[in-house]
């Protein structure tokens, strides 16, 4: 293949990597703009992109194995907590056999080692069922481990709000080589000054932004190699008919199995590079049912079974929180600050619209997710990106160039 | 208000620990049992309604807790309202009948509309969306009884403290029973749990619908077959489905362990599902016998660590959670399952 | 009037083409068996009827309308009954039990169930007992009494004898032959013999047509238009 070939296929790839790249000092630029209070209120903080990212990620992983062998891991968490509290009690020196100070790169590969292997353990139960059981035993072996890491006092000293990193940020890059290597963290993180001389800085969010991206787009390829090569086709093969993937001589049960493992390595890096921005975690936002939850429906918009699809229902997800949250600007800011007071007082039914405002918009991004979910799944089953590549008639990476050149011509 | 719920909700380890002999020993199995009954009555509650679904439809109602938790509130609006300082004990467990009365009418014709409205479209793909769907239907029921609180001046959680304070007197000191002393409210539980059961027998086994739920959850086709209109019959049911799913919530409002709180959703969604797979979904029967499993061995748990046997504080819920998976790994059918493991 | 009338149907399982184009007529009162190999479409044809497989292509008319593409409950209750292969009774449920389902759209139920009683006496004596529990051929029984208990004009019978001991079928043929005195049936029965003492007419079927039709006098399997299409 040459090189164009290897270009033009991944022509889409690269766009969406550049539209990441770009989008801070894009966001940034807008900032300092005429449109600074539009951009406040619509456009998601770079806060709410990392989330996109490591969210992103698990959401990837749980389609891996749920979307291309059709085996619903309702238990996923199991993993992303696992990489998430390996990587905070490596960093505290808790981990034995593990010297603190260990660099991240190195227990965040090893945490992800072992949900892959915890996989395996829950795995070689599990797909001895199918369909709702599958589903329900994952489930319950999750939901056994966030029971059991609630109540861990070796944890931290109140377990039931998990543990924090002391100490500093940690960094992704080349392990032991500082200079290839960038702290991540909001306050902890490496930020540069003045960089290449050109007089831009680029804060500690910004950095972890970037940083955090490299880790996602490294699985994210990885992933999709797999997807491509023959051991994905018979994960596919196992989702379409399984007796008959049987029957033609594939050992399914194995090959169930090691997608589980991989998918369960990829939702630990994602739980480990969360844990590892938010320098803390605790049971409830990594270990429980409710983060399963969250990847299972950005993953049912973006689109079931499209591997990238999961990352653009996060990135969905996450501009509704923004919008919708009061922290960093938002909607409700916006309308408090731009609607002149006797609007606001202005009662409808008994409510003032401020009233509504508070109540119904500021921080009821769940809602409206669960509304747009709901819609999804009656009328847009195959989610964003499923839909685009029925239109397309494949994926978009090879079909829109096609389309492309026949337009020009 | 609240100090009469803290009492309650903390089990007094005092009498538990004195231990003289067998006859102690025998009290303290005693009252175990009852409390395991109690909390048995309780998962029997807000897990028969999900059984019930599943057998007939072969639909796993992902909302079924969000709409307990709704029954909480609506029950204890109910009380709230009707319930005054000088209102008499009677009176006041009229009103909880009454309450669920109206909250099982209610929920019950919301239900039956959710199911025509929204599930009815996608019976003819995989159950995967039927799962999806009604999973997005509890975010959105949760979100809007968020909404709701809030402008009401609730907060969502914890626990609304105000339906407890109704819970007449004689619910809250613990009664002698052939010698032990056993908490009032878990005997006001198995008697509800009963009342419930027994309708829900009567139902399935006396009524022409209960006839079509049974031979329906064999086998749906061969019902069609014979000129029933099965669909009004999944409409019915799944409305009965989500009616006690909301009487279950009444249940629950007074009993500082669980109360009215928008977690409660999540939480009941969770122990329901362990009590119909454990059971077998899908069996009436099994769901009985489950939670019976389930209470008994919350209640032992409970006791272990509160007597200080154990020190592990989340020896009960990682008990439950335990039983689920090492009967889905003996046994995935459950004790009373059809024996078609995960058929999709 | 034609009881029952299939006009070029086709009727798929999935990607699977089962029904390439049947023609059939059954008229009033006739006994019209069905023969042909495994898998050429017998069973989806009785399926394809009652609306449980609805076709693709093609018309089915019952009792003069066209019902293609209606509710199985609703032909159901137009007055077609099906007893379906392997029985499918309810097993959980007692005979009594399984014979008031089929009986609900009647005015006195009772009354209904107690003529099936009549028909077949062994099921009385079981009444109270869960149908699973049942022998073979009283599951056959209870089965076809299901069948007819919705007063219906056509009753879909699908390999009765399948599984049954010699002496148990002759059980069985004797009650269809009852059950027979007042409905039309069509019969799905890989017994030839049986098909051709039972039925009145006959239709062979290959690969999801008609190959041969006519009266069943006189006919057996050694025919030469007959056996090609029975032996593999």
């Amino acid at each position: 293949m040459t090189l164009a070939d290897y270009a033009r296929d991944h022509a889409v790839h690269a766009a969406v990597v550049l539209v990441f790249f770009l989008y801070p000092p894009v966001n940034g630029a807008l900032e300092s703009s005429p449109l600074a209070a539009e951009t406040a209120a619509f456009l998601p903080g770079i806060t709410f992109m990392i989330a996109v990212l490591y969210m992103g990620l698990f959401a990837m992983s749980f389609d891996f194995v749920s979307g291309y062998t059709g085996y619903l891991s309702f238990g996923h968490a199991a993993f992303y907590g696992t990489g998430a509290y390996f990587v905070v009690l490596a960093a505290n020196g808790q981990i034995p056999g593990i010297p603190g100070g260990t660099p991240f790169m190195i227990t965040l590969l090893l945490g992800a080692l072992l949900a892959a292997l915890l996989a395996l353990v829950i795995g070689s139960v599990s797909f001895r069922l199918t369909g709702v059981y599958f589903a329900m035993i994952t489930l319950g072996f999750a939901q056994v481990i966030y029971e059991l890491i609630r109540s861990w006092g070796y944890v931290s000293t109140n377990p039931q709000e998990g543990a924090t990193i002391g100490g500093d940020g940690l960094a992704i890059g080349v392990p032991y080589v500082d200079a290839l290597s960038l702290r991540v963290g909001r306050l902890t993180g490496t930020s540069v000054e003045n960089l290449l001389g050109l007089g831009i800085d680029v804060s500690a969010t910004v950095v972890s932004y970037y940083a955090l991206g490299a880790v996602v787009l490294a699985s994210y390829f990885a992933m999709q190699r797999i997807l491509h090569s023959p051991f994905g086709r018979v994960m596919v093969a196992i989702r379409e008919n399984e007796e008959r993937a049987r029957a033609v001589g594939y050992p399914t049960y194995r090959f169930k199995l090691a997608a589980f493992a991989i998918s369960g390595f990829f939702g630990a890096v994602a739980g480990g590079i969360f844990a590892a921005y938010a320098r803390s975690v605790s049971p409830d936002n990594s270990y429980f049912f409710l983060v399963t939850a969250d990847a299972l429906i950005t993953t049912i918009i973006g689109g079931f079974g499209t591997l990238a699809g999961p990352l653009f229902g996060t990135a969905f997800h996450q501009w509704l929180e923004d919008v919708l949250s009061t922290e960093s600007g938002g909607l409700a800011t916006y309308i408090r600050e731009g609607v002149p007071a006797t609007v606001l007082e202005t009662d409808v039914f008994g409510l003032s619209v401020e009233l509504f405002v508070n109540t119904a918009l500021a921080g009821r991004a769940p809602l409206y997710l669960g509304i747009v979910f709901v819609l999804f799944v009656l009328f847009v089953p195959n989610g964003i990106l499923g839909t685009v590549r029925d239109r397309l008639g494949g994926t978009v990476g090879k079909r829109l160039p096609e389309r492309l050149r026949r337009y020009r011509r | 208000m609240s100090a009469t719920a803290l009492s309650l909700g903390v089990a007094d380890p005092a009498p538990l620990l004195a231990t003289g002999g067998a006859a102690d020993g025998l009290r303290t199995a005693v009252r175990v049992l009852v409390e395991g009954l109690g909390k048995a009555a309780v998962y029997f509650t807000i897990a028969v309604g999900l059984t019930l679904v599943f057998g007939l439809m072969g639909v796993l109602n992902f909302a079924h807790g969000a709409v307990t938790m709704v029954g909480a509130y609506l029950g204890g609006l109910v009380l709230v309202l009707v319930v005054g300082s000088g209102t008499g004990t009677l009176a006041t467990i009229g009103v909880f009948f009454a309450a669920m009365a109206i909250v099982f009418a209610v929920t019950t014709a919301a239900g039956s509309l959710i199911e025509l409205k929204l599930i009815r479209p996608i019976y003819d793909r995989t159950p995967t969306y039927q799962i999806l769907l009604t999973f997005g239907v509890s975010l959105i029921i949760e979100e809007v009884a968020r909404i709701v609180l809030t402008l009401r001046g609730i907060q969502p959680d914890p626990q609304w403290q105000a339906p407890m304070g109704t819970a007449p007197d004689v619910l809250l000191g613990r009664t002698d029973f052939l010698g032990i002393a056993v908490r009032r409210l878990y005997l006001f539980e198995v008697l509800i749990g009963g009342v419930v059961l027994v309708a829900v027998w009567l139902f399935l086994t006396r009524t022409l619908y209960g006839l079509y739920i049974r031979a329906g959850s064999e086998d749906t086709e061969m019902v069609q077959a014979l000129g029933i209109d099965v669909r009004r019959a999944f409409t019915v049911v799944f409305g009965v489905g989500t009616g006690l799913a909301a009487v279950g919530g009444v249940l629950l409002m007074w009993d500082p362990i669980w109360g009215p709180s928008v977690l409660l959703s999540i939480d009941v969604l969770l122990y329901a599902f362990v009590v119909v797979i454990i059971g077998g979904l899908g069996s009436f029967r099994g769901t009985v016998v489950a939670a019976g499993i389930v209470g008994i061995a919350d209640s032992v748990t409970t006791w272990l660590f509160t007597t200080g046997v154990v020190t592990f504080s989340g020896l009960s819920e990682v008990t439950i959670f335990l039983l689920l998976v090492g009967m889905l790994i003996v046994r995935p059918q459950g004790l009373y399952g059809v024996e078609e493991v995960g058929g999709h | 009037m034609s009881v029952l009338e299939f006009e070029g149907v086709h009727t798929y399982y999935g990607e699977s083409h089962i029904l390439q184009g049947l023609d059939l007529t059954v008229e009033d009162d006739e006994i019209v068996a069905l023969v042909g190999r495994n898998g050429v479409g017998k069973t989806t044809t009785l399926r394809t009827a009652l609306g449980l497989t609805p076709p693709r292509r093609g018309t089915v008319r019952f009792k003069g309308e066209d019902v293609t593409g209606r509710e199985p409950h609703e032909i159901a209750g137009g007055g077609m009954g099906w007893v379906p292969e392997d029985r499918r009774v309810f097993a959980h449920l007692t005979v009594a039990e399984n014979l008031r389902v089929a009986a609900h759209a009647a005015a006195d139920p009772d009354a209904r169930i107690g003529e099936a009683y009549d028909l077949f006496p062994a099921l009385e004596r079981f009444a109270d007992k869960e149908a699973g529990d049942l022998s073979g051929g009283q599951q056959q029984m209870l089965a076809i009494a299901r069948g007819m208990l919705g007063d219906n004009d056509l009753l879909l019978v699908d390999e009765p004898s399948e599984g049954l001991a010699p002496q148990i079928v002759s059980d069985v043929v004797e009650a269809l032959r009852a059950a027979s005195a007042d409905t039309t049936m069509v019969l799905v029965e890989q017994n030839f013999r049986l098909a051709m003492d039972l039925a009145d007419r006959f239709y062979l079927v290959d690969h999801g047509v008609v190959v041969e039709e006519g009266d069943t006098d006189g006919v057996t399997s050694e025919d030469e238009r007959i056996r090609r299409y029975l032996t593999a």
